[in-house]
């Protein structure tokens, strides 16, 4: 059985239709990666699994059980922990504090959680010498540093990553990638990426959506091998690192 | 100099009053991005509420003032729940309006009950106060600076020392991102109507002794608290409470100095020159920090 399952999920914003049937399954233990352009649904994905947004119809089972319609304060605590679009680190609130609010979805004492939250710097040692620095007064790859820190406090199960390397230095995308293939060890992870040349190289399966609905699934050497598919979502060298 | 110090004592303590109230708004409006136009009869009712239990039941006063506090917390808690919860999702609007509404229909119920006619309520102490060199400290306004003093450093004990003060300010920054992690944003918006109820109400019943209890007391702190939170710049703890006593010596000063019956004006006046000349308030580049 899947860790995570989708069926023929549709989500509507008044009257657009922005998920038309998407159906995808991530296996536990996975990164999955979802690709595709501007506007064709990877983050309206990522927000119906953390019920942010509400399906309008279709299935979204975690673990088996059906997870569709919850708020998402309970599904964070079901050990789905989402990073959204844009890393939303609170601005007014420290680097250490942003980090141990990811903990807010359990159970444990503020001693306990000021732990962890420091032995997650060895994780982001470029982020160790901020943890008393403000959120605002942060670069976008230290924030994309500290969104990802915050949301593996949550110690989920499965971790929802959107567009971890948007506007980020080449360098620091690799640095994030870096940590991405570390957090698989022990993390299932659904990556959306528009990158898709990185999205792809820490992926063990990839899905293409395009306009609200999946045109394309399969293991990243499969999705390089078909041309036409190469060409329309995955780009050349040039719109590679687009 | 003697007449400076003492007015100086006299402005602070009715300073703290509009520091309490200014307070209660500015924590409303952080959480909420609404400003909470029935603030100021929160410290009405609670007045009230000290008439009815002190003087009317006999009740000992600090017997009374617990009781008081405990009524405005749920006061808080019925106002979240049927002025602002029902409204959460849409535009600011619609809760500023329901706001006005409540307090209209707070101070319209305490009329029907009590009548128009002023209240009397005694002071804490039966000592009036104290003479210290050239300057006489009025019992009251001692109590209202030292609770004051403490309620400021307990703010930052709370928001700024503990997990359930950072989960607050999270949610006031940041709801959806909030609710992402676990916190449970209908319970941090309900903490934050109580907290700011009870500080509401402890500055109606602090200020009581000092001014007649009537329905229009409210209305009255909540304009000058009101005008503190934009002098100190919208939305900044720190700024709600240094513009609240700056008001608070401003009025005093110009009582004394210029014009007695033109005391509420020099309040405004002072407003009106900020709004113009600084309309970001004393703290105001802070407050771009929530947006």
């Amino acid at each position: 059985m899947p860790l995570l399952e989708i069926r023929n999920l549709v989500v509507r914003y008044g009257e657009i239709e922005a998920l038309r049937g998407v159906t995808i399954a991530v296996e536990a233990g996975q990164v999955v990666t979802l690709l595709g352009a501007n506007g064709a649904g990877k983050s309206t994905t990522l927000r119906a699994i953390s019920g942010l947004a509400k399906p309008a119809s279709g299935e979204i089972l975690f673990d088996g059980e059906s997870i569709a319609g919850l708020g998402p304060e309970a599904i964070v605590r079901l050990g789905i922990s989402h990073v959204p679009e844009g890393r939303r680190v609170f601005p007014g609130l420290t680097v250490k504090e942003n980090i141990m609010l990811g903990a807010s979805n359990r159970k444990a004492s503020a001693a306990q959680i000021s732990r962890e939250a420091d032995a997650m710097f060895d994780l982001f040692p470029d982020i160790r010498a901020f943890a008393d620095a403000l959120g605002w007064t942060l670069s976008g790859g230290q924030l994309q540093m500290v969104a990802v820190a915050r949301g593996l406090m949550a110690k989920p199960r499965l971790l929802l990553l959107d567009e971890p390397s948007l506007g980020l230095a080449p360098v620091i995308v690799q640095a994030v990638f870096r940590i991405i293939s570390q957090i698989r060890k022990d993390t299932t992870v659904l990556l959306v990426e528009q990158n898709a040349r990185m999205g792809l190289s820490v992926a063990d399966h990839g899905f293409v959506l395009e306009t609200g609905r999946i045109v394309l699934g399969g293991k990243p050497d499969e999705l390089w091998g078909n041309e036409a598919i190469a060409a329309a979502y995955l780009g050349g060298h040039a719109k590679a690192s687009a | 100099m003697d007449l400076v110090l003492q007015l100086l004592f006299t402005g602070i303590g009715i300073g703290a009053v509009y520091a309490l109230v200014a307070l209660g708004f500015v924590l409303i409006f952080r959480a909420t991005n609404v400003v909470n136009f029935a603030q100021g009869e929160f410290s009405m009712v609670a007045a009230y509420l000290m008439v009815v239990f002190s003087v009317d039941l006999g009740w000992p006063y600090w017997l009374s003032f617990l009781i008081a506090l405990g009524g405005m917390a749920l006061l808080g808690v019925i106002f979240n729940l049927g002025v602002y919860y029902p409204l959460r999702h849409r535009t600011f609007l619609p809760v500023i309006i329901a706001t006005i509404g409540a307090s209209i229909l707070l101070s319209n119920s305490v009329l029907a009950i009590y009548g128009p006619q002023p209240q009397v309520l005694q002071g804490w102490f039966d000592t009036p106060g104290i003479q210290l060199g050239p300057v006489y400290l009025d019992s009251q306004y001692l109590l209202i600076i030292a609770v004051t003093i403490a309620l400021v450093f307990f703010n930052y004990w709370f928001f700024e020392k503990t997990l359930l003060g950072k989960k607050l300010q999270a949610t006031s920054q940041d709801k959806e991102m909030a609710s992402l992690l676990g916190i449970s944003v209908s319970t941090m918006i309900m903490i934050t109507f109580i907290y700011s109820a009870v500080l509401g109400g402890l500055a109606g019943i602090l200020v009581a002794p000092v001014l007649f209890v009537s329905i229009q007391m409210g209305s009255t702190i909540a304009l000058k608290a009101f005008a503190a939170t934009i002098i100190g710049g919208f939305g900044d703890v720190a700024g709600a409470i240094i513009g609240g006593l700056a008001l608070g010596v401003i009025e005093t000063f110009g009582a004394a100095y210029i014009s007695v019956p033109y005391k509420d004006g020099f309040a405004f006046l002072v407003l009106v020159a900020f709004l113009i000349f600084r309309p970001q308030g004393i703290f105001g580049e802070r407050v771009a920090e929530k947006a």
